[in-house]
């Protein structure tokens, strides 16, 4: 299973630095706030297209949490998953989605943080997120994405971890990507 | 209307309940007195506590509770309260005390039994009935616990069955569990998630083996689940585990309900979990089981391929992924689960790496299948606070379950058979405010039930 990969390098500590243009942070901070921009108008299809082909979305249920192998996490998901999540949130017996969650993502404190081993960019942000559906709720935590740069100058998700606040608590459904 | 017995025993009908039972926060707190007051409740796992001192805080209906673990090795439950002032003596989640309790705000301390050890400036007591060995001034242990394989469980009355007796024929899930190990242990392992449900703690229960709800409230996420096999052209172990709900209703007829008395019990498994593509896990720890128990206990232990078990009152162990979904109600339109993931002493690592991608698919707050369910029980407890109508329907196959010697068994698997054994025992102990209901009263149940 390739969620069970051990060799993906899901940490987030840089082991090179990273220099960029102004223009090149720029638009860096662009694509974290179009990713964000892309779930607040639930336009999953175009949010799916932003990752790489073995790209991971995590969000671990511990503070540090190492790694998403010998723990639980709130979400472990590969290309399969995000798209599995997609098809079920937009089908039309989605009980819980009636009403849809609707959420408002700020993304904020952008840092570029270096390099990982793979000469992938490490960039950090923090995110305040208000979701609703029938209750409203905050949840906020560090971000951080890993991207892989394209051809033509843009960027691809390699990795996306979000570190919640509170993680370790009690949660009414998560149904949709944070 | 007050809660005589006899209204209570009005609110439970062979083939219907009062929807009352579901809404009234009266009847919430009588049931956190009559039944969570009297039952084995499970409380955790040993391996929850190791060391002396190790601590994990729970609660055994509306009762905050400390399992601990003392210096002779043995497990203890107290109520997280100090005797001087009432302030809780743990904050909640899982700890290590050390060699005693001290309270945060006086410094009173205490064995890891609870009993008294010291106070500061005690010649301040003098002249007062102070005394160590008065129970007024330790922690207080709740009444009776007891073990079984590691499973740790509390009544808060001192009279009824023996936590054995009380388990009676679902002992054989907790058996089966254990089994799996090579060694015959299990332990809590990779973290437990809470997630909060906003219904009634009998709505989950009876969801639990409802098989007539599957195709019809999970059609989201078992389409999404087949969709997504058809693109990729493969149906790995992730998907398979939500295609299941996806069954005909001819697939479901054919299962097999069995309810054993105080309300607990399992239904036979959907799925066989080697049937996912190009899956070794199975055939690994087949392999392993054959070293340690010989081909043919191997191939019965592996073939008891149960899906959600009941032990009415604690939750829901899951024999073949390792999980115990744990149901805590917090008041009469709030529950939450809490869900435990085990790791097989012995067992190949692919067995415990199934049962987190279990955990992370099927019972996360993220979950694409659960989702669905929390939202009817919710629509339940909602539609049953008008004035719509009064009763709610447990019709289905209503006088054909078979009686066994330890229970009942359908005779049609899309029987409302394990809601009316659960209504049973509730009622039972509804009714019996003085202790915990006995097998005897159970096989009346049963036939009344019937």
């Amino acid at each position: 299973m390739q969620l069970l990969d051990r060799s993906f390098d899901v940490s987030t500590t840089p082991v090179a630095g990273a220099t960029l243009s102004l223009e090149a942070i720029r638009g860096v901070e662009q694509f974290l706030f179009r990713e964000a921009r892309l779930l607040d108008e639930r336009k999953f299809a175009e949010w799916l297209a932003l990752w790489t082909e073995d790209g991971r979305y995590w969000v671990p249920r511990f503070h540090d949490q190492a790694n998403p192998f010998e723990q639980i996490s709130l979400f472990w998901e590969d290309k399969m998953l995000r798209e599995v999540r997609v098809r079920r949130v937009e089908n039309a017996r989605n009980w819980s989605q009636q009403p849809l969650t609707r959420s408002a993502h700020l993304v904020g404190n952008i840092t570029i943080e270096g390099l990982d081993a793979a000469g992938h960019l490490i960039v950090r942000s923090t995110l305040q997120l208000t979701e609703w559906r029938i209750d409203q709720r905050q949840l906020a935590g560090s971000v951080f994405h890993k991207l892989a740069a394209t051809e033509d100058g843009g960027w691809k998700i390699v990795l996306k971890r979000v570190n919640l606040v509170n993680c370790d608590d009690v949660f009414a459904n998560l149904e949709v990507f944070i | 209307m007050s809660l005589t017995t006899e209204a209570l025993a009005a609110m439970v009908r062979d083939d219907s309940v009062h929807k009352r039972v579901y809404t009234d926060p009266e009847i919430f707190a009588l049931e956190m007195e009559r039944i969570y007051g009297q039952a084995w409740i499970y409380v955790g796992h040993e391996s929850q506590v190791k060391k002396t001192g190790d601590y994990h805080t729970t609660r055994i209906g509306d009762q905050d509770v400390i399992m601990v673990r003392a210096a002779d090795g043995k497990v203890h439950v107290v109520y997280n309260r100090c005797p001087h002032k009432g302030a809780k003596v743990v904050p909640d989640g899982d700890g290590c005390t050390g060699k005693f309790f001290r309270c945060p705000y006086h410094a009173w301390t205490f064995k890891l039994d609870g009993s008294h050890l010291s106070l500061p400036l005690k010649n301040g007591l003098e002249g007062t009935c102070y005394d160590p060995a008065n129970p007024d001034f330790s922690m207080k242990a709740v009444a009776r616990v007891d073990s079984y394989r590691g499973f740790v469980f509390a009544s808060q009355s001192a009279e009824g069955p023996d936590l054995k007796t009380f388990l009676g024929g679902v002992a054989s899930s907790i058996d089966n569990l254990c089994e799996r190990s090579p060694v015959g242990e299990v332990e809590v392992a990779g973290g437990t998630f809470r997630v909060m449900q906003k219904s009634n703690w009998k709505v989950f229960y009876e969801n639990l083996h409802d098989t007539m709800h599957a195709r019809v409230t999970h059609e989201s996420s078992f389409v999404a689940a087949r969709e997504e096999a058809k693109e990729i052209g493969e149906m790995p172990f992730e998907l398979l585990i939500m295609d299941g709900n996806g069954e005909p209703y001819e697939f479901w007829e054919k299962l097999e309900l069995r309810a054993y008395h105080n309300g607990h019990g399992y239904m036979e498994a959907i799925f066989d979990p080697a049937a996912a593509t190009r899956d070794p896990v199975s055939r690994e720890h087949f392999a392993v089981l054959t070293e340690a128990y010989g081909e043919e206990k191997a191939r019965q232990i592996m073939g008891m391929n149960r899906h959600n078990t009941i032990i009415y009152g604690s939750g829901s162990p899951h024999t073949v992924f390792q999980q115990f979904r744990v149901i805590r109600p917090i008041s009469v339109d709030r529950t939450m689960i809490e869900i435990q993931t085990f790791r097989l002493k012995g067992a190949p690592d692919a067995v415990f790496d199934r049962a987190l991608t279990y955990a992370n698919l099927i019972n996360s707050p993220s979950s694409n299948v659960m989702p669905d369910d929390v939202e009817v029980y919710k629509r339940c407890q909602e539609g049953n606070q008008t004035r719509g109508g009064d009763w709610v329907s447990l019709h289905r196959y209503l006088g054909t379950d078979k009686e066994t010697p330890d229970g009942m068994v359908s005779t049609n698997g899309t029987s409302e058979l394990p809601m009316r054994n659960q209504f049973a025992a509730w009622k039972q102990y509804m009714l019996n405010p003085a202790k915990t209901p006995t097998q005897a009263d159970n096989k009346e149940a049963d036939r009344a039930a019937a």
